[in-house]
């Protein structure tokens, strides 16, 4: 753990040497998810719900999965498919691989992106905005489930990343296709998910279980009618949709390095 | 004179794009599935509504469509190449090409977006005709009225592209103010949103922009929601506007220039 933090210090430190530049990043970064947010705000004005669900109880999910993500996207850029594949067809990856350290820690340590901060205060304010507007009647199990929640979604998308970033040693090409899961997802987990076709839903229901790390746990939360009749303990099977993605990732990426053949660049 | 050149330069590009046919399809299948969940909202918004707005649930389901269509046309994301080469010193030998760097880099684009018409365009609405129930155009006179209006989008974005590319030339890292510019656009454009949905001072707000002739304007003379003079202003806006930010860009290329210094090597 000593190493990780030195590694992340190295990081923050060359990333402060810019402070303007450092800024403006940040700034952008935080636009972008402002400019999503206020369109979906305007717009709901005019048309007044989303299936049933308020402005207030969509910034809930908004603001829960910008947040969550925010804080992966933070911790878990070093496995960023896209930047990943980067550092792997550059041969960085091999340098990785030849030092005395595990290489998962050192690939962990290897970014700390700090302007994601942006993305992380927006979707804390787009949350509080919710709190405020949808005045939940909250009690201790409630207020005790909400830091599991929020976990198990930085976990769960923490898996998607290293999966993302496992596939880059068989491909490069078509890492993009990895961002339906990880940016599409979490636009898909920012609305009440019964909106979308069922084979879409069933998908990411049973195959990839993004539906019980927002959606169920948000109806719990906001005490909203499941329209999709869910068991009723479904709301808590959170932690189990993280932690389990998340491991499962881990043994992939474990698999992927065994399998590992360098380019040779 | 310079015609051939141009020719050669867009047709080249045009191969570059046609040879990463992966990654192409990667982002094909990317952009798909965020135009799925952009029009599942949309259809949730509308809740059994028949229009809003003068826009239909089906001319809806088509915003999602074009716009999806557009983001490799008009790379409306990111495009980061102008920079890119005057860091990388590229520059110095683009500048002594005989044609003017403006134009230089407009051919290489018409050529990268020509082959993402075909690669990306093109099958996201033959994708979205098989998938959803769309509109399409009802009269010879509105069909070429929106080519017309997609090349004066084309060549309006692309100016604003390189103008905020031009900070290469100012500062070492202008990553992030390019990146602020690609924000104002998404905002502005009613890339995500139809602008009719929005509340009317944005409207009003974003029309002194060039922002809605690159993405709105097509869009609603697609769907027919401008006709007869509103049309024609229309597409006359987009092209006062493609003109007033190519000089834009010009004044802006000829600063830059003059204060460029290339090390020799």
């Amino acid at each position: 753990m000593g190493l990780y933090f030195r590694l992340i210090s190295v990081q923050i430190r060359s990333q402060m040497q810019y402070r303007l530049q450092f800024v403006v990043d940040m700034l952008a970064t935080m636009l972008i998810s402002v400019a999503s947010f206020f369109t979906i705000a305007f717009v709901m004005q005019r048309f007044g719900s989303v299936a049933g669900w308020s402005l207030g109880e969509i910034a809930f999910l908004y603001g829960m999965v910008e947040t969550s993500f925010g804080v992966m996207d933070l911790l878990f850029s070093g496995f960023d498919p896209g930047n990943f594949g980067r550092q792997t067809r550059l041969g960085r990856f091999d340098q990785l691989l030849l030092r005395p350290a595990s290489i998962t820690l050192q690939v962990f340590g290897s970014e700390f992106t700090l302007r994601r901060l942006g993305r992380i205060f927006q979707g804390a304010a787009v949350f509080f905005f919710a709190i405020s507007l949808v005045k939940p009647h909250w009690t201790l199990p409630h207020l005790l489930f909400l830091p599991f929640v929020f976990l198990s979604q930085v976990l769960f998308f923490g898996g998607l990343f290293i999966i993302g970033a496992a596939l880059s040693f068989w491909t490069l090409e078509a890492l993009e296709i990895v961002n339906i899961f990880t940016y599409g997802g979490t636009e898909m987990m920012a609305y009440p998910m019964h909106i979308y076709p069922s084979w879409l839903r069933n998908f990411f229901t049973y195959i990839l279980p993004a539906i019980f790390l927002n959606y169920t746990p948000a109806i719990y939360l906001l005490n909203k009618p499941d329209p999709l009749h869910f068991p009723a303990y479904t709301p808590f099977l959170a932690p189990l949709a993280g932690f389990g993605v998340f491991f499962a990732a881990l043994a992939f990426w474990n698999y992927g390095i065994r399998h590992y053949q360098s380019s040779g660049t | 004179m310079l015609a051939p050149l141009f020719f050669s330069l867009a047709s080249r590009s045009f191969q570059r794009q046609i040879a990463y046919r992966a990654a192409a399809l990667a982002g094909f299948f990317t952009n798909f599935f965020f135009g799925m969940l952009r029009a599942a909202l949309l259809a949730a918004l509308y809740n059994a509504r028949p229009e809003m707005a003068g826009i239909s649930l089906a001319g809806a389901v088509t915003f999602t469509g074009l716009t999806q269509a557009m983001i490799g046309v008009q790379s409306l994301f990111s495009w980061y190449e102008v920079m890119n080469s005057v860091y990388s010193g590229a520059v110095a030998g683009d500048l002594l090409k005989p044609m003017g760097y403006f134009r230089f880099w407009l051919a290489q684009d018409a050529g990268r977006a020509l082959a993402q018409f075909f690669l990306r365009g093109l099958p996201m609405m033959l994708f979205y005709a098989i998938f959803f129930r769309i509109t399409v155009p009802q009269t010879f006179g509105q069909w070429m009225a929106f080519v017309l209006s997609l090349g004066l989008a084309w060549l309006l974005c692309f100016a604003w592209r390189f103008w905020i590319n031009l900070a290469g030339f100012w500062t070492p890292n202008a990553l992030g103010l390019v990146r602020l510019g690609f924000i104002l656009l998404y905002f502005f454009s009613g890339f995500l949103m139809p602008l009719r949905f929005f509340p009317d001072w944005f409207v009003q707000l974003s029309a002194f922009t060039p922002f809605p002739y690159m993405v709105n304007t097509v869009v609603e003379i697609y769907l027919g929601v401008l006709q007869g003079p509103q049309l024609l202003q229309a597409l006359a806006q987009q092209a006062f506007w493609a003109v007033v930010m190519i000089g834009i860009c010009q004044l802006t290329l000829s600063a830059g220039v003059r204060r460029l210094v290339i090390l020799g090597g």
